[in-house]
């Protein structure tokens, strides 16, 4: 029996995954805060074109890992595979967040001139199906951060990464970078509107790093338990610094302390605003060491 | 419709790595970039004092449960009807999810800088002309002209047999069915093709 770190899937695809999660995070936060709490079109708007700007670039360095990124479309053949699930996805996702936006950037003066070139019919479709692709574009970014696991659990082999604890992790953590995001967006606004929903997203996220406590106590408890590569991989995550320092101590202990102050403690004043602005992006860069760390501890277990 | 199995025999495998030799010229792997279509395993077993070496040849085991071709999401990973799995180079994006799902690391990338290498070596008989995920073909070109795998033909001790699983007459039935021989991670579920007599 030996181990074998892969080495085929690096950072580029962690960036991939970690951008998914977070696009697809970020839109699904956004319109469902929109569609029950109603928010500040403007930051909204912003919240949804970096969504997708988060999207393209995570396809971006998907493609450019490739071997032949040009035959890319061959990828809606087999749809037992999950990279045939991602591309639907994501598709359906950059269709709804689309419809979704462009009646916000009516917000934008600038953008005025462009938005009303766009043919009135037109226009008002796209208004009355606003809450359609809020809650479709939800839907396909809950999906694509489920994907992002589901892709890497499909390894037989590959034990640390080959259970329902993985896609589940990465759900919940990108949701939380996703929240984070937001939470960063809103420190930036001067209005109160922001402000309030501030308030809302520091519970949203401390609730999602709880979670992601939980689900990372039983996926390392299962890890560790079994004689198999898992634990292999366990350990090699618990012997490597960056990972214990940068992600389970910078990139969600201390975020979550700073918003469990922020709850209970400052009544969500507006002096925290910079503590909390360094929360999220801790919460940010953690997210994504967590994904380059969970690649790079996946070993194969060969039976030779 | 046949279905090509092998049979490797551990106790008579010296470790020459003829096999090895002649797969890389018969298919042209990329041997400058130390990537092969099978390998042959220098291990260590038993413990001390009792311990001695083994070799195990390995290839791609042409799983029944094939969890590259799952993987796959363009089809160019597909099986012929004689349970060949193979890599339709033309189709092949290159994004590597049958490499990470397959459990026998059978599989390695023919980058853009090996088929030019191949191109220098081999000139307009370069069989990889685009880059794509290569693997062990069980030397499909040669089976149809009723000759065996590379690697059979070569071998210098009888370590490698192929033939059809389904065929009653046939060595590799007879050896797989007689219970001498097991396959590898079997309990992975991917019911491979290649089945190995310990040593
Ligand atoms: S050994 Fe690997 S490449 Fe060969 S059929 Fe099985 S999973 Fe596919
Ligand atoms: S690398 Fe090629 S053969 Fe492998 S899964 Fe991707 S498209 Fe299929």
């Amino acid at each position: 029996m030996t181990f074998v770190h892969q080495h085929v899937w690096g950072w580029q695809i962690a960036t991939y995954l970690f951008l998914g999660g977070l696009g697809g995070a970020t839109f699904a936060i956004s319109a469902i805060l929109h569609l029950f709490e109603g928010c500040d079109r403007k930051m909204l708007s912003v919240a949804v074109l970096s969504s997708i700007g988060f999207l393209v670039l995570g396809t971006v360095f998907l493609l450019a890992d490739m071997l032949q990124p040009l035959k890319a479309a061959y990828a809606l053949t087999n749809p037992n595979s999950w990279i045939f699930w991602g591309v639907i996805f994501i598709n359906f996702y950059f269709l709804a967040a689309i419809v979704y936006v462009i009646p916000l950037l009516e917000e934008w003066p600038k953008l005025l001139p462009i938005i009303q070139k766009i043919p009135a019919p037109l226009l008002s479709l796209l208004e009355r199906f606003n809450r359609l692709a809020a809650l479709g574009g939800s839907a396909a970014g809950f999906l694509i951060a489920i994907y992002t696991g589901l892709l890497i659990s499909a390894a037989p082999a590959i034990s640390f990464w080959n259970t329902p604890a993985l896609p589940l992790l990465f759900v919940i953590s990108g949701f939380s970078t996703g929240a984070a995001y937001l939470l960063l967006l809103s420190t930036f606004s001067k209005k109160e509107t922001a402000w309030k929903i501030s308030e809302k997203l520091e519970q949203l996220d401390a609730v999602l790093i709880v979670s992601e406590l939980i689900i990372l106590g039983a996926y390392f408890n299962f890890a560790l338990f079994l004689p198999t590569g898992a634990r292999e991989s366990a350990q090699y995550l618990f012997n490597s610094p960056v990972f214990i320092i940068g992600f389970f101590i910078a990139g969600l202990l201390i975020p979550l302390a700073i918003e469990t102050y922020g709850i209970f403690f400052s009544g969500h004043s507006k002096k925290s605003n910079s503590l909390l602005a360094f929360a999220s992006a801790l919460v940010l860069i953690g997210g994504y060491l967590l994904r380059f760390f969970v690649l790079s501890a996946g070993l194969y277990q060969y039976p030779w | 419709m046949a279905r090509y199995g092998m049979v490797i025999d551990m106790r008579t495998c010296v470790g020459c790595q003829a096999c090895m030799v002649a797969c890389t010229t018969e298919n042209q792997t990329p041997f400058w970039s130390d990537k092969f279509r099978t390998h042959v395993e220098d291990k260590e077993q038993g413990n001390y004092p009792d311990v001695h070496r083994v070799m195990l040849p390995r290839l791609c085991m042409h799983c029944e449960n094939t969890p590259c071709l799952s993987a796959c999401p363009t089809g160019a990973t597909y099986k012929t009807k004689d349970g060949i799995v193979l890599v339709n180079y033309d189709r092949c994006i290159g994004c590597y999810a049958c490499c990470i799902a397959c459990p026998y690391d059978a599989r390695y990338p023919y980058e853009s800088d090996d088929v030019n290498r191949e191109r220098e070596l081999y000139g307009s008989n370069a069989t990889h002309e685009v880059p794509h995920v290569d693997k062990c073909t069980f030397c499909q070109h040669r089976i149809s002209l009723h000759t065996e795998p590379a690697c059979v033909s070569t071998c210098p001790t009888h370590t490698r047999i192929f033939g059809d699983l389904d065929d009653p007459a046939s060595e590799v039935h007879k050896i797989a069915t007689s219970g001498k021989a097991a396959a590898l991670n079997q309990g992975l579920g991917t019911s491979p093709k290649v089945f190995y007599i310990p040593s």
